[in-house]
C-alpha cells in the first residue's frame, strides 16, 4: 500500500501545477451532465493529492472516478495553467490497476483484441456471422443487437475479412513520389474497411505508394484507459518497431486517437519515438499533397471535431471540407461526441446522453451529413443520431467525400 | 463523521431526485476552493433538487449543530467554502435555470446556481446586458457572485455584482423563506436585506432566487494597447482619461514583469522592454465612442505611449490577448500562484505598485502584478511552491505588508475576492473593532447557533 503512495507521490510535480481554479468545469463535458466535482479535472487531480497527502485511507476508491472520463482532453487544452491532465490520469490509472485489478471481462477483451491480433483476425468472420444472427437490420450497414444489454444500440457490423488481411502489404503507385504507412487501426480494420481501401486508392492516384501492416495492431489507447499501462507500452513499441522497418518518411492515420496514443502519449510514456512525420489523412491530402477538389453536393454538411484531432488544424481540415460542399457548417455544439472508446462501454447511458446533444443540433439545422474524422466519433454519432430515428442521415469520415470527389462517383 | 441515523435523515430529505455524498473520496472532491490552503473534508455533501429540500437540510443541521457551507461552482479565491471544521456541503449547482429574462422592465430572475457566463450569453442574445464579469465568469454561479460582491474587468464605468442586485429570496439559518427587494426599481419595504446577502459569505443564508437589473448593451466599442516605457506614466494616463471626462469599459493594467511572461509564453508580439502596458476599451454609442477614442488617443500621444489600435474584430481580439493570457501565463511558471486583490483608491496605484515592488525585493519573490488600473483593484500575484517552507514563510510576511500598504494608501484588502479564511485576520484593521462586533451580533442574530459557514471572517 506505502507503494501505492509513494508511487502517486512521484505524480505531484505535475498535479501541484493545478490551482484549483475549476476552469475545466466550463470545458468538461460530463461535469457539464453531472455538475458534480467528482467528475471533472480538478476534483480527480485532488483525489489524487488526497491519497498521497493522507486525507484518503482507501487508495482504490479513487480509481472509479479517475475512471469516470473521456480522455477528451478539453480539460488539458484549456488549462491556464497548462496542467496535463491525461497523463496524470493515464499514469494513476496504471498504478492504482496494481490493488484494483481489472474485471475478468476488461482481461479477456485486451487479451484478444490487443494482444492476440492474429487470433482475432481468425475470429473475424464468426464474429460477422454471430452479430448477423444476433442482431437485426435497421439500414443498410447498421445494425441492433437482440441481447437485451445492448439492444438500445445501433452499430455497425464487423467485417467478416478485416482490412490488414485484404490490403496488409505494399501497395506502389504508378509514378511515385512519396512513400507512406497507412495505420487502420482496430475500427478501419474491423468495421471500416471500406475507409481504408479508399484511403490506399487516393494516395496511390496522388503518387504515394502505400505500406500497410498484414497485422493490425492496436495503437493500446484502450488498455492505458483501462490503466494496463504496461500492455499500452509493449503495444507502442510494437508498432515502432514496425514502422522503423519500413522505408517511408510518414505516417498517415485516420483515427485521431490511435495518433495521439501513437504519437503524442506514444512518446511520452514508452520514451521512445520513430523518426517519421504523423499525418491525419486529411490533413495531408491539403498540406502534403495539396488535392484540387470539387465541389460534388449542395446538402447540409456539419462536422464534429474530434477530441484528440490536432485542434491547430482545424482550419485546413474545414477548408477540405467546403471544397467538398457548398452547404458547409461545422458543428455549433463543440462538445466531445461522448464515445470516449471503452467510456462508452462501461458508462453506455452517460455517453448516449452526451451523444444526444450532438443529434439534437443535427434535428434542428437540419444536417443531411454529418463527417468526422475519427471511428469512435462515427460509431457515436451514428449511433445518437439513428437513436433519435434521423435515418436519412448519412455520417461518415470525410475521406469518403474526397474519395468520392476525386473519382467522381457522385453528383 | 456523522452518525449513521443523521446521514439517513439527509438522505431522506434529498430522496427524490438529490444526490449524496458520504464516501471519503466523494467528500475529498468538496475539500478546497481555488484558494491555496489546507484541504478539509467535509462530513456529507448533498445536492438537493428542490428548495423544500434546501429548507429541510437547513433545519436538520440547525437542529443538530451541524456547519452548513453553501457551495456553487468553488471559485472563490479566499477559502470561503473549504469546510474548516468538516459539516455538510450544500451544493447549488442543480439550480442553474434562467427563470425571467424581462425586457420591458429590464431584470432577470435566475435561480443561485446559474453560472454567469451563460445569464450573460442569454440576455445578450435579447440585446441587454448584464455587466460584471469576474476572471471565473464561465464557470462561477450568480449565487457565489453575489455572496462574493464578484467584480470584473467592467468595475470602472459599470459596476461590480451589488449594483445589479434587485432582490433575492433566500433561506435563513433557521429554515424560514425571506424575501427581499423585488422587480422594481424603487422599492423601500423593510430593510435592504439583498443588500446584505451581498458579500456575505454564505454566512447569513441560502439563496435561491437572485432578480439582477439589466441594461440595454452598449452600441458599438474601440479598444486600444498602450504601451509605456515606465509604470508611472501609464498610471498618470489613468488619471489623464479621468480627468478629461471619460470612463472607458475597461482600463486594464500589466506590469513588466507581466508582460514579459505573457510574451514568453504566446509570442503576441509585446515590447518586452515596456514598463507597463494599457488595455482600454470604451463602448457606448458610435458618435461617442469614437469621440472619446480620439480623445484618449490623443492623451495617449502626448504622453508617450506607444499605440495598438484594433480596427476589426479580430484585431480586437489580438488586443485582449495580452490580457487574457496574464494569468495563466503566470500561472504556468510555478507550482503555486497566490492571486491577491487588495485595492487602492484609483490615485494611488503609482504608489502602491511601488511598495509592491519594494516588497517583491524585500521578500525575494517572484510576483507579476496585473489588475484592473480604472479601479484601483490590483492582482499582485505571488508565484512560489507551496512545498517550500521557507519561501512560503516570506510569501506570508509579503502578503501582510502588501495589505499593510493597501490600507495606508486608504484602500481595502480585498477588491473582490472576499475574506473567507484568508483574510480574516487581517480584517480588523482594516474595519475596526466596533464593525466587528456589529458582524458578530448581526451574525449571531440571524443564526444563533452560527451554523452557516461558521470560523469565515473570523466569526
Amino acid at each position: 500500500m506505502d507503494d501505492i503512495i509513494n508511487e502517486l507521490k512521484e505524480l505531484e510535480e505535475l498535479t501541484i501545477q493545478c490551482m484549483k481554479c475549476g476552469t475545466c468545469q466550463a470545458h468538461c463535458p460530463l461535469y457539464q451532465k453531472d455538475l458534480e466535482e467528482t467528475t471533472v479535472a480538478r476534483g480527480k487531480i485532488a483525489l489524487i493529492e488526497a491519497v498521497f497527502e493522507g486525507r484518503i485511507e482507501k487508495a482504490s476508491s479513487i480509481l472509479k472516478h479517475l475512471d469516470y472520463c473521456l480522455l477528451c482532453g478539453r480539460c488539458k487544452i484549456n488549462c491556464p495553467s497548462g496542467v496535463k491532465t491525461d497523463e496524470i490520469f493515464l499514469k494513476a490509472k496504471a498504478i492504482l490497476r496494481k490493488i484494483e485489478k481489472l474485471p475478468t471481462w476488461g482481461k479477456l477483451v485486451l487479451k484478444i483484441v490487443i494482444e492476440k491480433p492474429e487470433l482475432l483476425a481468425k475470429l473475424s468472420p464468426l464474429i460477422h456471422i454471430g452479430q448477423r444472427f444476433g442482431s437485426k437490420k435497421i439500414k443498410k450497414n447498421i445494425l441492433k443487437p437482440l441481447i437485451s444489454s445492448f439492444s438500445e444500440r445501433n452499430v455497425y457490423p464487423i467485417k467478416s475479412k478485416p482490412f490488414c488481411s485484404e490490403f496488409g502489404g505494399f501497395h506502389k503507385a504508378k509514378e511515385e513520389k512519396l512513400r507512406a504507412i497507412f495505420y487502420p487501426g482496430c475500427a478501419i480494420n474491423m468495421i471500416f474497411t471500406d475507409w481504408g481501401r479508399k484511403i490506399i486508392e487516393i494516395l496511390n492516384h496522388y503518387g504515394v505508394s502505400v505500406y500497410t501492416p498484414e497485422v493490425n495492431r492496436c495503437c493500446g489507447i484502450p488498455a492505458a484507459t483501462l490503466g494496463e499501462i504496461g500492455i499500452y507500452k509493449n503495444m507502442i513499441i510494437e508498432n515502432y518497431k514496425f514502422f522503423n522497418t519500413i522505408d517511408a518518411e510518414y505516417i498517415i492515420t485516420a483515427c485521431p486517437t490511435c495518433q495521439y496514443g501513437l504519437h503524442e502519449m506514444g512518446e511520452k510514456i514508452t520514451r521512445e519515438y520513430v523518426k517519421k512525420k504523423y499525418y491525419d489523412i486529411m490533413i495531408f491530402i491539403e498540406e502534403v499533397l495539396g488535392i484540387e477538389l470539387e465541389s460534388i453536393t449542395d446538402e447540409k454538411i456539419t462536422l464534429h471535431l474530434p477530441c484528440h484531432y490536432d485542434q491547430s488544424k482545424e482550419p485546413k481540415l474545414n477548408n477540405v471540407i467546403k471544397k467538398l460542399g457548398t452547404n458547409f457548417a461545422p458543428m455549433e455544439n463543440r462538445n466531445c461526441c461522448g464515445f470516449g472508446g471503452t467510456f462508452n462501454i462501461k458508462n453506455y447511458k452517460n455517453s448516449r446522453q452526451i451523444g444526444k446533444t450532438k443529434a439534437e443540433e443535427v434535428m434542428e439545422k437540419g444536417y443531411k451529413k454529418v463527417l468526422s474524422p475519427c471511428p469512435g466519433c462515427v460509431m457515436q454519432l451514428t449511433d445518437s443520431i439513428y437513436g433519435e430515428n434521423l435515418l436519412d442521415v448519412e455520417i461518415t469520415h470525410p475521406i469518403e467525400l474526397v474519395y468520392d470527389a476525386i473519382f467522381k462517383k457522385r453528383q | 463523521m456523522l452518525y449513521k441515523s443523521l446521514v439517513y435523515k439527509f438522505k431522506e430529505i434529498i430522496k427524490e431526485n438529490g444526490t449524496i455524498f458520504t464516501e471519503e473520496d466523494q467528500l475529498a472532491c468538496y475539500s478546497y476552493d481555488a484558494y491555496a490552503e489546507i484541504p478539509v473534508l467535509p462530513d456529507i455533501v448533498v445536492k438537493p433538487s428542490n428548495y423544500e429540500q434546501i429548507e429541510k437540510i437547513i433545519k436538520l443541521c440547525n437542529d443538530a449543530n451541524i456547519p452548513l457551507i453553501t457551495r456553487g461552482a468553488g471559485t472563490n479565491l479566499s477559502g470561503g467554502t473549504v469546510p474548516k471544521t468538516g459539516g455538510c456541503v450544500l451544493l447549488t449547482t442543480g439550480f442553474n435555470k434562467i427563470l425571467e429574462i424581462n425586457e420591458n422592465d429590464l431584470y432577470a430572475v435566475v435561480q443561485s446556481g446559474v453560472v454567469t457566463a451563460n445569464l450573460a450569453k442569454a440576455v445578450e442574445s435579447k440585446g441587454l446586458f448584464y455587466p460584471p464579469d469576474p476572471g471565473s465568469m464561465n464557470i462561477s454561479t450568480i449565487g457565489g457572485n453575489v455572496a462574493e460582491n464578484a467584480g470584473g474587468l467592467r468595475g470602472l464605468k459599470y459596476g461590480v455584482t451589488k449594483d445589479y442586485v434587485m432582490g433575492i429570496n433566500f433561506f435563513c439559518p433557521e429554515g424560514n423563506y425571506v424575501k427581499s427587494g423585488g422587480k422594481t426599481v424603487k422599492l423601500v419595504t423593510g430593510f435592504n436585506l439583498q443588500g446584505l446577502m451581498v458579500s456575505s459569505e454564505g454566512m447569513l443564508g441560502v439563496m435561491t432566487d437572485i432578480t439582477l437589473k439589466l441594461i440595454p448593451k452598449p452600441k458599438t466599442s474601440r479598444s486600444m494597447l498602450v504601451l509605456f516605457k515606465d509604470m508611472i506614466t501609464a498610471c498618470e494616463m489613468v488619471s489623464a482619461i479621468i480627468a478629461a471626462k471619460i470612463v472607458p469599459a475597461t482600463l486594464e493594467f500589466l506590469d513588466n514583469f507581466t508582460i514579459n511572461t505573457v510574451e514568453e509564453a504566446s509570442k503576441i508580439g509585446l515590447p518586452t522592454d515596456a514598463g507597463a502596458l494599457l488595455l482600454i476599451e470604451v463602448d457606448g454609442y458610435e458618435g461617442q465612442v469614437e469621440e472619446e477614442f480620439s480623445k484618449i488617443l490623443e492623451i495617449s500621444q502626448k504622453m508617450g505611449g506607444e499605440l495598438k489600435v484594433a480596427n476589426s474584430l479580430e484585431e480586437r481580439n489580438k488586443i485582449w490577448e495580452a490580457r487574457r493570457k496574464a494569468l495563466s501565463s503566470l500561472a504556468r511558471l510555478k507550482p503555486t500562484l497566490i492571486l491577491e486583490d487588495a485595492t487602492v483608491p484609483r490615485s494611488r496605484i503609482p504608489e502602491m505598485m511601488r511598495r509592491i515592488q519594494a516588497i517583491t525585493k524585500k521578500y525575494d519573490l517572484t510576483i507579476g502584478t496585473f489588475g484592473h488600473a480604472g479601479d484601483g483593484n490590483l492582482h499582485p500575484t505571488i508565484l512560489t511552491d507551496r512545498r517550500n517552507k521557507a519561501e512560503m514563510e516570506r510569501v506570508e510576511k509579503a502578503i501582510d505588508e502588501i495589505f499593510e500598504a493597501a490600507l495606508e494608501l486608504e484602500g481595502t484588502l480585498s477588491g473582490e475576492h472576499g475574506v473567507g479564511t484568508a483574510k480574516a485576520k487581517y480584517l480588523e484593521k482594516e474595519v475596526g473593532k466596533g464593525t466587528i462586533i456589529y458582524m458578530k451580533k448581526l451574525k449571531n442574530g440571524t443564526d444563533p447557533k452560527n451554523i452557516l459557514n461558521p470560523h469565515k471572517m473570523g466569526l
